[in-house]
């Protein structure tokens, strides 16, 4: 991709620097994920957790970059009619109506079944070319002149098949269509998959990316995280959240609580005027961090004490 | 570029799969920023190389362990370049051994005695040394004090040796000698040290595959505990392979006949020429399974194995009822449904395991609680060495599930000329089969599941 700005992704601090401004704390080993796939033009898969960032890493890296960001969610039986091209049946149809009734000027004086054909031939083919191809996603990304950034999400809940469908583009940025013949891209795109191990995806994915897991953040980080994103929050309180997160990740839930609801609680304790965190207020608003009953069941007795532990 | 070659190599070792293509990524990688900063470089091989994150914890205890090492050398390279270049140091030597032996004090005279007592970093020495003694293929612990000596001779300690045995004839000849004794001992060490380093880099992992390859033969009642975890991984791992192949065909089959009023309404809009085909989706039948294991002494741990198995394939066969049995039987399907499978195969393992087989009772049993519940749908796996204690075998209800099942298999842990043998009575029951396997090892289980799910 043709990145006008070449010091804007001069080395990993720059990036982690500037995503920090734009309000992505991210760690080191993110910056220097995007540095390479800068540098080297390969796609990143992104491992983790849900609600780790990684579909929001998508977003930033193309505002960061001024391109556009072209996002494919991917699910269950999509296939390539979905993702890389269709054909405009339609305007197909009416094209064929059109020539039906141009046949007759295009074949007149002609002497023979030989001639007639050959003047079809010349007549040149339409039918299946470039003005009747409705690009989708994939193909979208291929053919926009600056490149793009483009986020093919959730690639593991996608069949097997389209996998091996991407293949091709991963690795040499082009894609065959077998009406028109091979679409190479006109500016390399910024590739970013996500997955969230539902499933294992294939080997020869794995190998055509670079592979960055975004684990669960640190405290330290975590409360940067909040800083950001939670405008007005007290320190103190911001601590405290953060450790009780922290405690409730070690804890064997079906689903622990992930940055994003991190980020909703915060915001909702604000919201609430909640200046230290206590028992009542905690239980109350405790169905916005865990998403299951059992979880909340789970926990629920446990609060004094994890309070206690926290503060 | 040599030494993340070297690297690459020793991840292979410990099994990461890693790929030419990713290789030369790693290369790039490293060219575009430097392999200065530890971190860094951690950061960037860890992005092109690691693909799985099962992998993460055997790549950082690799890549802490041989970049330490690394880094001690490279440390030693720059101290021995930084005085002046080697050539003139190595002149300068003999000028002063020369001078020295003039000067009637005594200096030694093989070249590792020099420059062990002029006290030289010996650190990229040893690394050349090890590396042209090719350290790197060394697979057993027994092997460390072999490529230890191999090393020792390489740097020269033949001459090193003849020089301090050698009669002595002067008192300062005498306390060189002593010396460099000293020195050699400090030697011997500082090579130890590095073969152990590279013997935990290299070899470790080595003897887990060599383990695993040979489990994988291995006869699973002969199957030893401190085995178990080994074993429980490479049976999830076969499981997942096939569950991976299994789910992809499964896919394929589920498109059915055209359905010809949606495909009409879909293509309304192009004047009825049918563009858009819809198609009527046919309903995935997953196999039913009932599995009946054995659980008395000498069966019990192919059955741990075989149940492992089954519920690791638990993406791709959904419906298993379990059921095992000494002289009762007992269902526990619910029991195996819980998170850890590990701790409800011990469970089940004591509760009901070792106790002497009665398959009278346990059939009659089974009849009672399952029989009803077998259809045209459902295969039944049975695991047990038909060992009746001289009892009734109450065959009749074996022939019942064959006639209601749409498959019944009969695994047996014996080979083949050991049936029938004793009070074995599997010729009575097999004609109710639709098949009976040997089942001794974890290959055969891989197979006939396999076969289970290609034809289901």
């Amino acid at each position: 991709m043709i990145i006008k700005h070449q010091e804007k992704i001069a080395s990993p601090e720059i990036i982690q620097r500037q995503y920090e401004a734009l309000g992505y704390i991210c760690s080191p080993s993110v910056a220097t994920a995007i540095y390479l796939a800068c540098h080297l033009q390969k796609p990143i898969l992104i491992e983790g957790p849900p609600g780790v960032g990684k579909t929001e890493l998508a977003k930033i890296t193309a505002a960061y970059l001024n391109a556009p960001l072209i996002r494919m969610q991917c699910y269950e039986g999509l296939d390539e009619s979905k993702a890389l091209y269709e054909w405009k049946y339609g305007k197909q149809l009416l094209y064929t109506q059109v020539l039906k009734e141009q046949l007759g000027d295009v074949l007149r004086g002609a002497r023979g079944l030989d001639e007639s054909i050959a003047r079809l031939h010349d007549f040149g083919d339409i039918f299946y070319s470039q003005d009747f191809l409705e690009p989708r996603p994939l193909l979208q990304a291929l053919q926009s002149e600056d490149g793009a950034v483009l986020l093919i999400d959730e690639i593991d809940k996608a069949d097997q098949e389209f996998e091996a469908f991407l293949l091709e583009l991963l690795s040499d940025y082009q894609v065959s269509i077998p009406e028109i013949g091979t679409v190479k891209a006109k500016s390399t795109p910024i590739v970013m998959l996500t997955s969230n191990n539902t499933r294992e995806l294939g080997d020869a994915l794995k190998r055509r990316c670079l592979h960055l897991y975004i684990p669960f953040p640190d405290a330290a980080l975590e409360s940067r995280i909040l800083a950001t994103q939670v405008e007005g929050l007290e320190t103190q309180l911001r601590e405290q959240i953060v450790a009780l997160i922290g405690e409730l990740r070690n804890m064997p839930l079906k689903k622990s609580p992930a940055v994003s609801e991190t980020i909703d609680w915060a915001r909702a304790l604000l919201l609430l005027n909640v200046e230290t965190l206590d028992p009542h207020w905690v239980k109350e608003t405790l169905n916005l961090l865990l998403k299951f009953q059992d979880d909340i069941e789970l926990v629920e007795p446990e609060i004094v004490a994890l309070l206690k532990r926290v503060s | 570029m040599r030494f993340v070659a070297d690297f690459i190599g020793a991840l292979r070792e410990a099994g990461l799969p890693v790929s030419p293509a990713e290789s030369l990524d790693a290369l790039n990688a490293i060219k575009l920023l430097g392999v200065e900063n530890r971190i860094t470089t951690k950061t960037v091989l860890a992005l092109t190389l690691v693909k799985r994150n099962t992998d993460q914890v055997i790549y950082d205890e690799l890549f802490d362990l041989y970049f330490t090492g690394v880094e001690k050398v490279k440390q030693a390279d720059s101290d021995k370049l930084a005085p002046d270049e080697p050539d003139t140091e190595s002149e300068a030597s003999i000028g002063e051994h020369e001078q020295a032996s003039r000067a009637d004090e005594f200096t030694a005279s093989s070249a590792l005695g020099q420059s062990l007592s002029q006290k030289l970093d010996m650190r990229l020495a040893i690394t050349q040394a090890a590396m042209a003694e090719n350290l790197s293929s060394i697979v057993f612990f027994t092997q460390k004090n072999h490529f230890a000596y191999k090393i020792m001779q390489r740097l020269g300690d033949e001459a090193l040796s003849t020089e301090i045995r050698a009669e002595a004839h002067s008192p300062a000849q005498k306390k060189s000698q002593h010396e460099l004794i000293e020195y050699r001992t400090r030697l011997l060490e500082q090579v130890k040290d590095y073969v152990e380093q590279q013997y935990l880099i290299f070899a470790r992992h080595k003897g887990t595959k060599f383990r695993e390859d040979h489990l994988q033969q291995a006869k699973l009642s002969q199957v030893e505990h401190v085995d178990y975890a080994l074993m429980q991984r490479l049976v999830q791992r076969s499981a997942r392979k096939l569950a991976a192949q299994h789910s992809r065909r499964r896919l394929t089959r589920k498109r059915g006949l055209l359905d010809v009023r949606k495909t009409i309404a879909a293509n309304a809009a192009f004047d009825g020429a049918l563009f858009h085909t819809r198609w009527k989706a046919t309903r995935v039948e997953r196999p039913k399974i009932i599995a009946i294991c054995d659980v008395s002494g000498s069966v019990s741990r192919v059955a741990r194995f075989l149940l492992l198995f089954l519920y690791s394939l638990q993406d791709v066969m959904p419906k298993v009822r379990s059921f095992v049995f000494a002289s009762e039987m007992i269902e526990v399907t619910k029991l195996l449904e819980q998170e850890n499978i590990e701790l409800a195969l011990e469970e089940i393992m004591q509760r009901w395991g070792g106790l002497s087989t009665d398959y009278g009772k346990a059939l009659a049993d089974f009849q009672m609680q399952a029989l009803a519940s077998i259809d045209k749908k459902t295969t039944v796996i049975m695991l047990g060495d038909a060992r009746n204690n001289q009892g009734d075998g109450r065959t009749d209800i074996w022939q019942k599930v064959f006639r209601q099942s749409k498959r019944v298999l009969w695994l047996n842990p014996e080979q083949r000329n050991s049936w029938d043998s004793g009070d074995s009575i599997m010729s009575q029951y097999s004609p109710w089969c639709s098949s009976v396997e040997p089942c001794r090892n974890l290959k055969d289980i891989e197979g006939i599941f396999n076969r289970l799910l290609k034809y289901s």
